[in-house]
């Protein structure tokens, strides 16, 4: 009797634990987006449905502002980590140096503040004004870190036949690398870019030290303001941010990149 | 010309690595590699020059930073033990106990917080959390916490923020291991007549501990080295290595100083790292030896 019932607490048990871990990581979320629908500026009483939030928040420069700057950090750090990203597992595959990758790690495994500390630097000491350039620069650090290994995870499965038949047909390595490598390849570009522009468009770290007093990219301003205390504006951005990368989450676990990433850890 | 177009061809691939390899030096390597040599370096006014000296180092381990470290040490510790916790019985549920129809919902919806900016997950649990906020409010209407009780600020709020931004990080890599053991392991366990219980103290646990230290770092480094969740619901009481960096980089603009404590806080994690590998490689080893001893 005794043996039934534990054997019911445990079966019972399991799904009650992953509820609660459901409810935990949501609470806060869905209680958040539910009061960027408020009326009013109280936060905690229910006054009736209002848009007028988000209208707001198209009215306030400096969050379009934001956000364009994080836009054009965030594509900017894609396209250049994607391209150096993908010569260089090429580059290095075909000069049977591939174990020169694992110099790439260390940009998943350090805490990003160090890379942030460590650009900051750079910019400092050859006296170039923070910005824009520090930005690209810090996530494309971050950006390789993640493109590299997704590349490569592709491209030594690819089988080695294809380029080593298109070369002894007598194409150059330019031409193989265009006409052959490149289509196959398009997949882990395609979810390798995507990753790269949520993380970029998602850091705060690095764009907190390096961002300058003259620009502001989302995160950093959001973190700004709620410095100042609760807004329901906040809430309403914080609900467009969600909306927005939650598509993006979509689309890369439908082209299974973060099983990749996972497998590769 | 023909000479420069045939090092061309020849060396193209050469030439291709590099912009991607000279921007990881530029701007990850090089920058550390100065700042660890900053922090051995004294400035006197005396000499009016700079003298080797270990005085930052001696003075990481003045009480007041010493004691950062050590809570963030603590933090990231006490952290990824929680989400162990939670995250074992939930990667387990997905691995075994749910259809693999249903489980890529499951996943997607697991991951999808911890996706978005983690200012913004802050943010959430800020609003939730706060004096007149929505928890405090449900709670005092239940009649459990007296009127404007404080949520926030204290480090039960700041390990609430660590573990529901870092939990996925320790549920994948569990999740992983378990989903790709092989079930006639399993089988063959039960056929040699361990019930559930043997099986999975002897096979599952021990197959799945590469996840779980996966995990462990995923988690441990990143807390470790987090700034924005205490400094947002922690308010100022607590004092870690990260907001130490802030501080010395941002706003004392004591560089050397900060070089060093960046440096500890970097040989800790890479400490942290080799052990964990090293306590995997004995765990084999031994239980290698305990199978062999059976056997004879």
């Amino acid at each position: 009797m005794v043996e039934e019932n534990k054997k019911l607490f445990l079966r019972l048990m399991q799904p009650l634990i992953v509820g609660f871990t459901y409810l935990f990581l949501y609470l806060p979320i869905i209680v958040m987006v539910l009061f960027s629908f408020n009326k009013t500026k109280v936060s905690v009483h229910w006054e009736g449905f209002s848009l007028c939030w988000y209208k707001q928040l198209f009215q306030t420069p400096e969050i379009l502002d934001a956000l364009q700057v994080s836009l054009i950090v965030a594509l900017f750090a894609t396209i250049i980590s994607v391209v150096l990203g993908t010569l260089f597992v090429v580059a290095s595959v075909w000069r049977k140096s591939g174990y020169l990758s694992y110099l790439f790690h260390a940009n998943i495994i350090l805490p990003e503040i160090i890379m942030a500390i460590g650009i900051l630097s750079v910019f400092t000491f050859f006296q170039i004004p923070l910005g824009y350039l520090s930005l690209i620069t810090g996530h494309t650090v971050i950006g390789l870190g993640f493109v590299i290994p997704i590349v490569r995870a592709r491209f030594v499965e690819l089988d080695p036949i294809l380029t080593e038949a298109s070369l002894d047909l007598g194409a150059s390595y330019t031409h193989t690398f265009k006409k052959v490598l490149l289509p196959l390849l398009m997949p882990s570009l395609v979810s390798s870019a995507l990753l790269v522009f949520t993380l970029s468009l998602d850091d705060f770290m690095i764009a907190f030290f390096c961002s300058g007093p003259k620009v502001q990219t989302l995160s950093v301003y959001v973190y700004s303001m709620i410095k100042g205390g609760v807004d329901p504006t906040i809430n309403a951005i914080s609900a467009l941010f969600l909306l927005f990368s939650s598509l993006l989450v979509l689309i890369l676990c439908s082209l299974r990149v973060i099983d990749q990433v996972m497998s590769h850890e | 010309m023909k000479f420069i177009r045939k090092l061309f061809t020849e060396e193209t691939a050469f030439i291709f690595s590099c912009p991607a390899f000279l921007w990881e030096f530029l701007f990850l390597y090089l920058p550390l590699t100065a700042l660890a040599m900053y922090s051995f370096f004294v400035y006197s006014p005396v000499l009016q020059k700079f003298t080797f000296s270990i005085h930052y180092y001696l003075q990481v381990l003045d009480t007041l930073y010493f004691r950062a470290i050590l809570n963030s040490l603590i933090l990231a510790s006490a952290t990824a033990f929680v989400c162990f916790i939670i995250a074992y019985p939930v990667a387990f549920f997905l691995a075994m106990r749910i259809t693999p129809k249903y489980r890529s919902f499951f996943l997607f919806t697991l991951i999808l917080p911890s996706w978005t900016s983690l200012v913004i997950q802050i943010y959430a649990w800020f609003f939730l959390l706060e004096k007149e906020g929505f928890l405090s409010q449900i709670l005092y209407t239940l009649g459990i916490l007296p009127q404007s009780a404080h949520l926030l600020n204290n480090y039960f709020s700041i390990m609430v923020g660590m573990v529901s931004c870092f939990l996925p990080f320790m549920i994948l890599p569990i999740y992983v291991t378990l989903d790709k053991m092989d079930p006639e392991l399993l089988e063959a366990s039960a056929d040699l007549g361990a019930n559930r219980t043997d099986t999975f103290k002897r096979v599952i646990f021990p197959l799945s501990l590469p996840g779980v230290y996966t995990g462990f770092l995923l988690v441990f480094i990143p807390v470790f080295g987090e700034f924005a969740i205490p400094s947002m619901l922690g308010g100022s009481t607590y004092v870690f290595w990260g907001s130490l960096i802030v501080d010395k980089f941002l706003r004392a603009r004591d560089w050397p100083f900060g070089a060093a404590l960046a440096i500890v806080g970097i040989m800790l994690i890479v400490l942290i790292i080799l052990s964990f590998v090293m306590i995997g490689r004995l765990m084999t080893h031994l239980r290698t030896i305990k199978v062999v001893k059976n056997k004879n």
